[in-house]
């Protein structure tokens, strides 16, 4: 028989107060924002600044001019960053950014104000993972211990369990991501993307009634997704298809954007939450935490708390100042990593577009 | 009440997965035992969708489990379908899980994907004898029944030492190893699909039996001579290692 030491936190007690700064830029949203991690323990978010490059409806966001916006925005963003806080930039023991994964143009457009920042106020960089990112806030925010994560959003699908320093990889996406697949639905029936297309899905799912049949495809801990985007466009050409909903009292059978919104999010989540809990039964947990965009959705958030009820368990979810990607889950993350004695030396401090949440070194968990 | 549930309400609990509740049972009194494997309503899924999703479900595990019948793999016979109250009834195997059998099985109970309910305390881990097989001669029994099976195109999906059993036989026939839980099973010609089987199988042996190159080696080496000419697209594809495969930190 093997007996289990427990295991001690290899995360120091802060010596005094430590402060950094989280810049995020992967996608459309770019962010800024300060952390504190006291000296009794504590963590604050002294600000958290966001701008979302918003495109017109029917019109997704392309590389080259979602990294403008944030060229353009960087200033005003920090800037509204620093004073909020309260600090001062010179007070600050790091400056975090997301290395990836992500779109590449942007990326490198918000590295290259993190590396200005670091040579003018001579602070060390911190390049950090999106997704670790989105994790440490939500454990952080939420109090959830040691929970399954399923990670959703525009460009992320995965379900994610904690394992020996190790963010291990247990489900994802064998095609498209979930964001993605909602988003481009949203701009098949010409929703607007303010303040983001899955938002305004989910307003929509919310008057549907109708559930047309799509197909459902999971296997084993995986989902794919591009099949029922398929299908779910070919309704928008079905001879029962009214793109401006029913007449009042209309007995005909028919099927509306509502009807459509609604069918996508059941179908969708119910394979989310399959896997999820298929993680949670293997691995032996009791608690769920949803963290990127999608995350957000109630809907999601209810049929994963009942799920997790259902086991003895419980759900947990931020809104979405934490949810949507943003500046203070770098941070988060990266100040964790930073507090172990991590940095990034400046001839190291490249973006990538593709970097998977099982290659970092969680070096500050047990 | 239908006389489906009936059944399930005179039955007794063995454990319950994600997915489904399996019980012990008698169809018919005085009869041999089968296993009650329910599929029961997801209160989180719309009632529609929960109701063909149980349905094509139960259909297709019972498929599976035909298809490997029919093809000689040793798996549990099917003994009743009722697809609507999301019930299969198989034979039932009396043996040993293949992961009880073997070191490290019985510990970390708590990483097992189904929580006991029986109650009953396990065997002592230290079955040296494995009913009369060796250790190398239980894994080449894996090897063989993996192997008929990927040659019925049937992809098991959930490849652990716990979906195993050895059935323990009547005085002086030797023991099957049954494969069991086609719950996630699917069917596929695909050289890659019946590749990642193989490797879940590795990464279940690494997690839960300490010192387990050996024997997983053994089980590849019977399963390369059940497959025949088949296996070198496999092997190639094993060798190739895991672009698509997850997690570089190892035996996490
Ligand atoms: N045919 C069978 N005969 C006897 N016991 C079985 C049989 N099938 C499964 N079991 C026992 O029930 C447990 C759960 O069944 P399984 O089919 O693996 O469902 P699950 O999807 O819950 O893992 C198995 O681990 C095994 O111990
Ligand atoms: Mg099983």
């Amino acid at each position: 028989m093997t007996v289990k030491a427990k295991k001690r936190n290899p995360l120091q007690p802060p010596d005094r107060t430590y402060l950094a700064l989280g810049l995020e830029g992967s996608a459309n949203k770019l962010g800024a924002g300060i952390i504190q991690h006291a000296q009794d323990g504590s963590t604050s978010v002294l600000s958290n600044i966001r701008h979302t490059y918003i495109t017109p409806p029917g019109e997704g966001f392309q590389p080259r001019d979602t990294a403008l916006h944030h060229r353009q925005w960087a200033m005003t963003v920090i800037q509204e960053a620093v004073e909020k806080s309260g600090v001062s930039m010179r007070d600050l023991d790091c400056i975090c950014y997301t290395k990836g994964p992500g779109m590449g143009a942007p990326l490198q457009s918000v590295a290259l104000v993190a590396r200005t920042l670091s040579l003018l106020y001579d602070k060390p960089l911190v390049g950090v993972n999106h997704c670790v990112g989105h994790i440490e806030m939500g454990r952080q925010i939420t109090g959830a211990q040691n929970p399954v994560v399923l990670y959703v959003s525009g460009g992320n699908t995965q379900v994610i369990a904690y394992s020996r320093q190790c963010y291990r990889i247990f489900g994802e996406t064998l095609d498209i991501a979930v964001g993605n697949c909602l988003d481009r639905f949203a701009r098949v029936i010409n929703l607007s993307n303010d303040p983001s297309p899955g938002y305004n899905i989910e307003q929509e799912a919310k008057k549907g009634k109708r559930l047309v049949p799509l197909p459902y495809a999971t296997k084993g801990m995986d989902v794919s997704l591009s099949g029922i985007l398929t299908s779910i466009e070919a309704y928008t050409q079905d001879k029962r298809f009214r793109p401006h909903g029913a007449p009042e009292g209309d007995p005909e059978d028919i099927i509306t954007p509502q009807d459509l919104c609604f069918s996508l999010q059941e179908t969708v989540f119910s394979m989310l939450v399959e896997i999820t809990e298929r993680a949670m039964a293997h691995i032996g947990s009791k608690e769920v935490l949803c963290v990127g965009g999608v995350g957000c959705n109630e809907r999601l958030q209810e049929m994963m708390g009942i799920m997790a009820a259902e086991r003895g368990g419980r759900v947990f979810a931020t809104d979405e100042r934490f949810c949507i990607d943003n500046g203070i889950m770098i941070a988060q993350a990266g100040l964790l990593a930073h507090r172990m004695g991590h940095e990034t030396p400046l001839q190291d401090s490249t973006c990538t577009q593709r970097f998977r949440t099982d290659e970092v070194h969680v070096a500050w968990r047990a | 009440m239908s006389s489906t549930i009936a059944l399930i309400e005179s039955a007794q609990p063995i454990s319950q997965g994600a997915e489904a509740k399996v019980y012990k049972a008698y169809l018919h009194n005085g009869g041999t035992p089968v296993l009650v494997k329910h599929r029961f309503r997801k209160q989180y899924r719309h009632p529609t969708l929960d109701a063909t999703l149980t349905k094509s479900r139960v259909a297709g595990e019972a498929r599976a489990l035909l298809k490997c019948l029919r093809a000689g793999v040793n798996v549990p016979g099917v003994r009743m379908v009722d697809s609507a109250e999301g019930v299969l009834c198989i034979e039932w195997i009396d043996g040993q899980s293949v992961r009880k059998l073997l070191p490290g099985g019985e510990e970390e109970e708590e990483l097992d994907d189904a929580t006991d309910l029986t109650g009953e305390s396990s065997q002592n881990a230290a079955v040296s004898s494995l009913r009369g097989y060796d250790v190398d001669e239980l894994m080449s029994l894996i090897g063989r029944e993996i192997g008929k099976m990927h040659q019925a195109d049937i992809v098991h999906g959930d490849l652990t030492t716990s979906n195993m059993m050895l059935h323990s036989s009547s005085q002086g026939q030797r023991p099957r190893l049954v494969l069991i839980d086609f719950g996630l099973s699917y069917y596929s010609t695909l050289v890659e699909d019946k590749a990642v089987d193989l490797y879940v199988l590795e990464r279940a042996f690494s997690s839960t039996h300490p010192d387990s190159e050996p024997l997983f080696a053994s089980v590849l080496k019977a399963y390369e001579a059940q497959m025949g000419k088949e296996w070198s697209a496999i092997g190639k594809r094993l060798d190739e290692g895991a672009p698509s495969f997850r997690c570089n930190l190892k035996s996490s």
